[in-house]
C-alpha cells in the first residue's frame, strides 16, 4: 500500500483554567503542535500523521482531555508520499 | 512530498484555523497561502454530511479532491470543521467503489437466486423496465414504489417526485428521513401550517439558556455545539441542560443533566406546562392573541401490523391523529396532573432539578433555545413530543425571536431541503401541499404541465409500511436510493430482509459502495456522489445551499439525476397512464415520461451555454439543457409567493446559502415575527400565517406508556443510536459487509451493576436478545456513555452488528416514525448458547 501525509489543524476550545495544561498535554501527541490561541482559550493545533484514522484518534484523544470543550476540525489533506523520500 | 511542502502546508493549517477561531497567532504562521502556491483549485459546497449544512472549501487537483477545510465565509460554521467533515475528501474513493451496475444472473440472464455480475447501463435499465412494466400491468401502480433519502440533491428529490407521481401515478414514495424527522416535520405543520423552525443558528448567539431534549449535541452536531460552547464561556449567566436516558458527553459538559426513563419526557414537559400556569407565567396577552388550544385523540396504539393485540386494545388507533378544539381551561385542567411529584416519580428525576428547568422556562426574562433530535422524533408518542416542547414556548410567548427559539435539529444534509421542501413524503407535495388536497394536485398538475386527474390522491405507503408490503407480497418493483434501510429499518429481520428477498419482488439499489442493503437487492446502480455531481441542499435552519460538480464519477457510476430521468425515457404515457385521461388530452399521447415530465418547455427550457464553463455538468451535457436550472426554477414556482419563496438559481452558486423565505432578495432569520418577516402584517406583532386564522396551536396531550417495557424476561431498556467513532462505519466510509457475519465492532453499553449481575465481563461477548431478533455484541461497561442500571445503548451504525434485528417496528402513529429509543431486550454471556447457536 502506498504512504500518505495527512496534514490537518484544529481549534481546541479549552476552559480557561485549564488551557496552559492542556497545551502541555497536547504538545506531547506525535506529530501534534499548539501553534497558539491560549489567551482565547482556543489553541490552535496541527496534526502530521500517516494515516486518516490517526487524526481521528488525535482528535479523540484531545477531545477527551480534562477541561476540553470540544475540538474541531477546520483543515484536512492528504497526498501520496514519494517513495524516494 | 518535500520538506518544504509539508511546512507550507502546516502553516496554511494553522493560518485556517487561526482564522477560524478569530485568532491571532506569532507574525510566522499569519499568511494563508493560496491555492496555487500548492496547485491546488478551490471552491465551495456544503458539507455531504448532516443538517447543520457547515460550508466547506473543496480542492481538487488532477481531478481529485485532495483537501478540504472549513470554509471561512459560511455563516454556519465560520471556518470549523467537524470530525465527519474530516472524511469528506476521502469518500469518494474507497477501494470498493461501485463502478458499474451488478445484477443478479444465471447462465447469462436475470435470476433472483443468481450472482452479481457486470452488466450495462442499458441491459440494467432494459431488465428493470421489464419487471416495472409487468407489475404495472398486473397489479397497477400501487405495487411500485421508492424510498429514497434526506441526502437527495434538490433536484434528485424533485425529480422523483415527478417520476413517481405524474409518470407511475403512485405515492409510494417515502424518504429515509421518515426515520429520522417525521414528528419533527408532521407536527410543525399541526401547529404552525408550515414545516421547519422560525428560527435559526442566530438564536445560538442570543439564547440565555439552552436545553436539549435527548441530543447528544456535543457529538452528534459538533459545529453547532462550539457556538453554544462560545456562547458559554463569553456569558457567564448561560446555562446548559441537557435530559438524556444515559449519560454522554454532552451531559458532562453541560451545567445540569436529567436522566429520566425512556418516555417520561412526555410528563416532564407536561409538568414544566402545569408549573407556568400554576405560577402564573402564562404570558395571556400572546396566548390569547396567537394561540388556540385544542386536546389530541388519546389511547391511540403504535403503528404495529393491524393485528398486532396492542392495535386491536388501542381505542384511537385509526384515528390517532384526530384533535379536538378546547379551552385554557381543560387545558390546564389536564396539565393540573402533572405535578412534580408525579413527574419526578415517573421519570426518576429529582424534583430540585425538574424545578430548576422548569423556572428557566417560566422566567419572562430568560431566552430559552430548546434543541432536539432523534431523542424525540424517533419516539411512540413523537409527534406529542414535539407539540409539548411547542406548547412551553407558546404559553410563555418564548418564540419567533432571537434568543426564543424552539429548534428541531435535524440528521441528514437535505432532509429539510429535500425530504420535506420538496415534498417526497408519500403524504406531500413541494411546498407543504398535501396528495389528498384536490386543489394542492391541481396545483401540481398545472406547474407540471400536466392533464388535470393524473396525480393520484390516495396517500402512498410510508417507510415501514414499505417494507411490511414488500414481504407481504403487494408492493413488488422497488427502487432504492441514496439510503441503506436494511441497516437502519426496525426489526430487519422480520419486516425488511424478507421482503427484499421475496421471489415476487424485483428491488434495485442505487449507491455508491455496496451496502448491506445494496448486497440485498436484485439490480445494483453505481451512484455519483456529492461533488461528483451539481448538487443543492437545505439545512436544519431553512438555507438552502449550492455547489458545482468538481470531479467526475468513477467509471460508470452516474448520480441519482441521470438515473431517474435517463430511466422514464423507457416507457410512454400509453404504458402508464390510464387510456381515459390520454383520450381526453391526446396530445400527450405516445410521449415518453421523459418528454413529459423533464422536457416540458419549463425543465428543458435554459441551455447549456448558462452554465459556468469553469466546471463540468454531465448531466446537462447528456440531456443536452442546464437540467438543474429547469428542474429547480419550476420547482421554485411552488413556493414563490407562498412564504417559501427562494432565490433566483444563479444567485446559490454565489453566496452560502440564504434561508427562506428569500423576499426582495434578503433572507429571513426569523419567521412570524414582524420587523422580520416581510409576510407579517404591519401592526400586528406576531402572525402564524401558515394556519388561515395565523394563530398557532396548543395541543394537549397525556403521558402514554411505551409499546414495550423490560418485564421478568427482557429485563433491560435497548436504547439505540450513534456514537462518534461509529460513523466509521457508515456506508460511505464501510468496506464489503457479510450480512450475518459476527463481529466486534460496535459495543454494548452497560453498568457495571448490570455486568455484575449477570456475571458479566468488560469485553465479553454476549448476546442481546429480544423479542424479534438477536446479535452478538461485547460489553463495555467504561467509556463516555455511561447507562443507568436496567438500560443499555448499542450504536446502529455497525453493519456487522445489526442492531435493528433485535428493534420493534412500533412508530407514531401519527407520524410514521419508529421508535428505535425504547424496546425491551436480555443480555446474556455467548458462551452459555445453545449449541446449535453457536456459529
Amino acid at each position: 500500500m502506498s504512504r500518505e501525509c495527512h496534514i490537518s489543524s484544529l481549534v481546541v476550545h479549552s476552559r480557561p483554567d485549564r488551557v496552559q495544561a492542556i497545551s502541555e498535554r497536547i504538545g506531547l501527541i506525535e506529530g501534534a503542535a499548539v501553534h497558539g490561541g491560549a489567551e482565547a482559550g482556543k489553541l490552535i493545533v496541527t496534526l502530521e500523521t500517516d494515516t486518516e484514522s490517526q487524526v481521528v484518534e488525535r482528535i479523540n484523544a484531545i477531545q477527551l482531555l480534562d477541561g476540553v470543550l470540544a475540538a474541531t476540525l477546520v483543515f484536512h489533506h492528504f497526498e501520496p508520499v514519494q517513495e524516494r523520500e | 512530498m518535500d520538506l518544504t511542502r509539508r511546512t507550507l502546508l502546516k502553516t496554511q493549517a494553522a493560518a485556517a484555523a487561526a482564522a477560524a477561531a478569530n485568532v491571532t497567532l506569532p507574525a510566522s504562521a499569519q499568511n494563508i497561502l493560496t491555492g496555487e502556491d500548492l496547485q491546488l483549485q478551490w471552491s465551495k459546497a456544503p458539507c455531504r454530511f448532516c443538517g447543520t449544512g457547515c460550508g466547506v472549501m473543496v480542492a481538487v487537483k488532477d481531478g481529485k479532491v485532495v483537501a478540504t477545510h472549513g470554509d471561512m465565509q459560511a455563516e454556519v460554521n465560520r471556518g470549523l470543521n467537524c470530525v465527519k467533515g474530516y472524511f469528506l475528501s476521502k469518500i469518494m474513493y474507497g477501494s470498493d467503489r461501485l463502478t458499474q451496475p451488478l445484477m443478479r444472473m444465471k447462465n447469462g440472464q436475470f435470476a433472483k437466486d443468481g450472482e452479481f455480475q457486470p452488466v450495462s447501463w442499458d441491459q440494467a435499465f432494459d431488465e428493470m423496465a421489464k419487471h416495472w412494466k409487468r407489475v404495472l400491468k398486473e397489479k397497477g401502480p400501487e405495487a411500485v414504489g421508492m424510498f429514497g433519502s434526506g441526502q437527495w440533491t434538490i433536484w434528485e428529490g424533485y425529480v422523483a417526485s415527478k417520476l413517481m407521481r405524474a409518470g407511475f401515478r403512485t405515492n409510494n414514495l417515502d424518504p429515509n428521513a421518515r426515520h429520522c424527522m417525521a414528528s419533527a416535520a408532521v407536527t410543525f405543520i399541526r401547529t404552525f401550517g408550515m414545516d421547519e423552525p422560525m428560527g435559526c443558528y442566530d438564536d445560538f448567539e442570543h439564547a440565555d439558556a439552552f436545553v436539549l431534549w435527548g441530543s447528544n449535541m456535543a457529538e452528534m452536531h459538533p459545529i453547532l455545539w462550539t457556538r453554544v460552547t462560545d456562547r458559554r464561556l463569553s456569558h457567564p449567566h448561560v446555562r446548559i441542560m441537557t435530559l438524556s436516558t444515559y449519560e454522554h458527553r454532552t451531559t458532562d459538559l453541560s451545567d445540569m443533566a436529567l436522566i429520566f426513563k425512556p418516555n417520561s419526557d412526555l410528563a416532564i414537559m407536561n409538568y414544566i406546562a402545569n408549573y407556568i400556569i400554576q405560577t402564573g407565567a402564562v404570558n395571556r396577552e400572546f396566548v390569547e392573541k396567537h394561540c388556540n388550544f385544542r386536546l389530541a385523540n388519546t389511547d391511540i396504539g403504535y403503528g404495529l401490523r393491524p393485528d398486532n393485540v396492542l392495535e386491536q386494545r388501542a381505542q384511537h388507533a385509526n384515528d390517532a391523529q384526530v384533535s379536538n378544539a378546547s379551552s385554557f381551561e381543560d387545558y390546564a385542567k389536564l396539565m393540573s396532573q402533572y405535578t412534580v411529584e408525579k413527574a419526578s416519580e415517573l421519570s426518576g428525576v429529582p424534583k430540585e432539578r425538574l424545578e430548576a428547568l422548569a423556572k428557566l422556562y417560566a422566567d419572562p426574562k430568560t431566552k430559552v433555545m430548546s434543541l432536539w433530535t432523534m431523542g424525540f422524533n424517533q419516539h411512540v408518542r413523537g409527534v406529542w413530543a414535539n407539540h409539548m416542547v411547542y406548547n412551553l414556548h407558546l404559553l410563555t410567548g418564548k418564540i419567533s425571536e432571537p434568543g426564543n427559539s424552539p429548534f428541531s435539529l435535524t440528521g441528514q444534509p437535505s432532509a429539510c431541503g429535500t425530504a420535506r421542501e420538496v415534498g417526497t413524503f408519500s403524504h406531500r407535495l413541494p411546498a407543504d401541499m398535501q396528495v389528498n388536497n384536490p386543489e394542492h394536485r391541481k396545483h401540481a398538475e398545472e406547474i407540471w404541465k400536466l392533464p388535470h386527474g393524473l396525480l393520484p390522491e390516495k396517500v402512498g405507503y410510508h417507510a415501514v409500511q414499505q417494507d411490511r408490503m414488500l414481504k407481504d407480497g403487494k408492493l413488488n418493483a422497488y427502487w432504492i436510493m441514496c439510503n441503506n434501510n436494511l441497516q437502519t429499518a426496525p426489526n430487519t429481520n422480520n419486516e425488511t430482509y424478507p421482503g427484499y428477498r421475496n421471489p415476487a419482488n424485483f428491488v434495485v439499489v442505487s449507491d455508491a459502495y455496496p451496502t448491506v442493503t445494496a448486497m440485498a437487492a436484485d439490480l445494483i446502480l453505481p451512484a455519483a456522489m456529492w461533488v461528483e455531481k451539481e448538487g443543492a441542499y437545505g439545512n436544519a435552519e431553512r438555507r438552502t445551499h449550492f455547489w458545482h460538480q468538481l470531479v467526475n464519477a468513477p467509471g460508470d457510476a452516474r448520480s441519482d439525476l441521470w438515473q431517474l430521468m435517463e430511466f422514464s425515457k423507457r416507457f410512454t404515457t400509453d404504458e402508464v397512464w390510464p387510456a381515459q385521461i390520454l383520450d381526453a388530452h391526446p396530445e400527450y399521447k405516445g410521449k415518453t415520461l421523459f418528454d413529459v415530465l423533464y422536457a416540458n418547455g419549463e425543465v428543458n427550457k435554459f441551455p447549456l451555454s448558462e452554465i459556468d464553463p469553469a466546471y463540468e455538468n454531465r448531466e446537462a451535457k447528456a440531456f443536452g439543457f442546464y437540467v438543474q436550472k429547469g428542474l429547480f426554477e419550476e420547482y421554485a414556482s411552488f413556493g414563490r409567493g407562498h412564504g417559501h419563496d427562494l432565490a433566483p438559481f444563479d444567485t446559490y452558486h454565489q453566496v452560502r446559502g440564504l434561508r427562506w423565505p428569500v423576499v426582495n432578495g434578503q433572507e429571513t432569520r426569523w419567521r412570524y415575527r414582524e420587523g422580520y418577516d416581510p409576510y407579517v402584517e404591519k401592526g400586528s406583532g406576531v402572525q402564524f400565517y401558515g394556519n388561515p386564522d395565523k394563530k398557532a396551536n396548543i395541543m394537549g396531550a397525556p403521558y402514554e406508556p411505551p409499546a414495550e417495557s423490560p418485564d421478568a424476561e427482557y429485563d433491560l431498556w435497548l436504547v439505540t443510536g450513534r456514537v462518534l467513532e461509529h460513523w466509521h462505519s457508515g456506508s460511505m466510509t464501510m468496506r464489503v459487509p457479510e450480512l450475518y457475519k459476527a463481529f466486534s465492532g460496535a459495543v454494548l453499553f452497560m453498568h457495571p451493576d448490570d455486568a455484575a449481575k449477570r456475571h458479566l465481563r468488560r469485553g465479553q461477548e454476549v448476546r442481546i436478545v429480544s423479542r424479534r431478533g438477536e446479535i452478538r455484541s461485547r460489553v463495555e461497561t467504561r467509556g463516555r456513555n455511561k447507562v443507568p442500571p436496567g438500560l443499555v445503548f448499542v450504536p446502529f451504525f455497525d453493519a456487522s452488528q445489526l442492531i435493528n434485528k433485535v428493534t420493534l417496528d412500533a412508530t407514531d402513529p401519527i407520524s410514521k416514525q419508529t421508535d428505535f429509543k425504547k424496546c425491551a431486550v436480555k443480555v446474556v454471556a455467548a458462551a452459555t448458547a445453545d449449541a446449535g447457536d453457536v456459529q
